[in-house]
């Protein structure tokens, strides 16, 4: 569906993305991760046709977005990083005006809008001005944009972006359920964001591919040690000691005092290795209580420390 | 293009921009009616036409400094330029939105002649004559402060320097008078022309052959001209150049109600021009 082929763009000296590949099928949900500066919403502005490449071809649905832009921008619906919003209107004053610039056939129009205005849900707020809605609302008439005339490409810059946790879930199961009708492209820089709805991930950093493969692939291919966070009344010196020798820790790391006499430690264990029970029997063997143990998802941070540097982690 | 005129249109009048304007003009154009006609009881209403000119020097750089500077700032550039519209329509949209404006202050003043007329009578047709010149040279002006907006995302920047542009299209008439008229200087300054040519092709396109190419052609084309086709061609060449910029001189016509085909054509032309230079810009950013 949609095809980038070594596409290189430059400002001036500054290389921000460089001889990017890739391809999003019909239909599927592509994660586009990268830590803030990798070229993601570059990238996005490239395939919607707002800034041209450098260098490189983008095709949607075998259109050149350089020989056919009004066939590629017809096809996309973009909810750029800002929502693009004028903040004059009403929400129904903007939405119209959208159906027209985007060239909409008008005979089910009054139909689409209310389609669209129940889906992201902002039915309620239609008649207010832009100016006067919250973040949260602004995102999602941001959001409506983007659906307006119904386009086979969604692609969507960092949408949940300010929202609060319940509008996240929202909007998130919103992606979802555009995904069976669209193909999306996605940026985020939050992990499980893009893991719980997307098929498929492509990360970048300073511009290039780093990886691409399946959410699942790659947490099995990155998740090669589980990492948990220990509160230890101990001292450090006597809390790494005792770690340090239980069978399947591969990494030991004080992070220093948070509470009065005690030690905050985070441990790595083996692959496939529980090692709370054994935690737990040495600690406390040593006399040392444990007041807290909680595990640590994969951060961004580390996938991106894994992939980036490849970097092998010892014992300390 | 029809919903981005239509879009821009309410823009000037749902902020204050749009009254602003109309509230300028019209307390100025009133106020030299009434001096220039109410007052000696006189029926030469193009005087007044004439005489408030100098308006537009306030008030074209109000109507035209949010026109590119409010999308960039609103991030509804975006939005428009991702959508399936024409760089041309979007351009257009804004200007023609820009000029309805005017316009549309320009039919509230017609009060002034309707007034008069019933003291007397009027030429109508010179006066008709009148406006038209009058909103071509506006119309101008407009395009003008729509390719300055281009330039820069601050409104007051944008606003300030249109008024530096157009108030170089008010002094062109007495600089030109200083201008040196004799041969030698013509010839100097055409090749400073091709010159700068060589340099903005060299800059539009990174090619340093290119650009050495199209000043060469320049400086070829002057030494052509100078000895095969007219060697008084640079005699005056300055002066003509720059009164090719000359506006007002052009809408003198217009008020001693003369309809002439070469002025109407030639803010026909201006207009177009910089409304084609606003779209090359527009074009050339998203490419750099």
């Amino acid at each position: 569906m949609i095809e980038i082929q070594n596409v290189t763009k430059r400002f001036g000296q500054h290389l921000a993305v460089d001889n990017l590949d890739f391809t999003v099928n019909e239909g599927e949900i592509l994660g586009f991760l990268g830590p803030n500066g990798a070229g993601k919403s570059t990238t996005m502005n490239i395939i919607t046709g707002y800034i041209s490449a450098t260098e490189g071809t983008v095709t949607v649905d075998g259109y050149d977005i350089l020989d056919n832009p009004e066939e590629v921008k017809k096809r996309i619906g973009y909810m750029p990083e800002f929502p693009p919003l004028y903040v004059d209107m009403t929400v129904r004053e903007y939405l119209d005006f959208v159906f027209e610039i985007k060239k909409v056939d008008d005979k089910d129009k009054k139909q689409d809008m209310d389609r669209i205005l129940e889906l992201v849900r902002i039915t309620d707020v239609r008649d207010r001005l832009i100016k006067n809605l919250s973040k949260g609302y602004k995102q999602r008439v941001g959001l409506a944009q983007a659906l307006v005339g119904n386009p086979q490409v969604l692609v969507l810059d960092e949408p949940t972006v300010g929202l609060d946790p319940k509008q996240i879930i929202e909007i998130r199961n919103l992606i979802k359920q555009l995904g069976k009708k669209h193909t999306i492209i996605l940026s985020s820089h939050i992990l499980p964001e893009v893991s719980a709805v997307c098929q498929r991930l492509v990360i970048i950093n300073k511009g290039r591919i780093v990886a691409s493969d399946t959410p699942d692939n790659l947490s099995k291919r990155l998740g090669d040690s589980s990492k948990m966070s220990l509160r230890i009344a101990a001292s450090e010196r006597q809390a790494v000691k005792v770690l340090k020798d239980v069978a399947g820790v591969k990494y030991v790391e004080a992070q220093g005092i948070m509470e009065p006499d005690t030690i905050d430690v985070w441990v790595e264990a083996e692959k496939d290795i529980d090692v709370r029970r054994p935690l737990f029997n040495a600690l406390s063997r040593a006399g040392y209580p444990i007041l807290q143990m909680k595990s640590m998802d994969l951060t961004l941070e580390d996938i991106f420390l894994q992939v980036t540097t490849q970097e092998k982690v010892e014992v300390s | 293009m029809l919903a981005i005129y239509k879009r821009e249109l309410r823009a000037y009048f749902t902020s204050s921009t749009g009254f602003i304007f109309m509230g300028f003009f019209l307390i100025l154009s009133g106020f030299f009616f009434a001096m220039t006609n109410l007052f000696p009881a006189s029926p030469n209403y193009n005087s007044v036409l004439g005489s408030i000119t100098f308006i537009f020097l306030i008030v074209v750089p109000i109507l035209t400094m949010r026109l590119m500077p409010d999308d960039k700032r609103q991030r509804t550039d975006q939005l428009l330029f991702t959508s399936p519209l024409s760089l041309t329509g979007i351009v257009l949209g804004k200007y023609l939105a820009a000029v309805s404006v005017f316009v549309l202050t320009l039919l509230i003043t017609c009060v002034y002649p309707i007034i008069l007329s019933f003291f007397g009578n009027l030429a109508i047709w010179e006066i008709v004559g009148g406006y038209i010149g009058f909103l071509l040279l506006g119309s101008a002006f407009i395009a003008i402060g729509l390719l300055v907006s281009t330039f820069t995302d601050n409104q007051v920047i944008a606003a300030v320097i249109t008024f530096s542009a157009l108030l170089f299209m008010w002094i062109i008439d007495w600089v030109v008078q200083g201008l040196p008229t004799d041969r030698t200087s013509g010839i100097i300054f055409a090749g400073i022309i091709a010159l700068a040519l060589g340099a903005f092709v060299y800059f539009n396109t990174r090619n340093i052959y290119v650009g050495v190419a199209t000043a060469l052609v320049g400086a070829a084309a002057i030494v052509l001209t100078y000895f095969l086709a007219d060697r008084y061609f640079f005699d005056g060449f300055i002066v003509r150049v720059f009164e090719w910029f000359s506006l007002l001189k052009r809408y003198e016509e217009f008020q001693m109600g003369i309809l002439s085909l070469g002025p109407i054509v030639y803010y026909l032309t201006f207009s177009a021009a910089f409304v084609y230079m606003t779209v090359r810009v527009l074009e050339k950013r998203r490419w750099s």
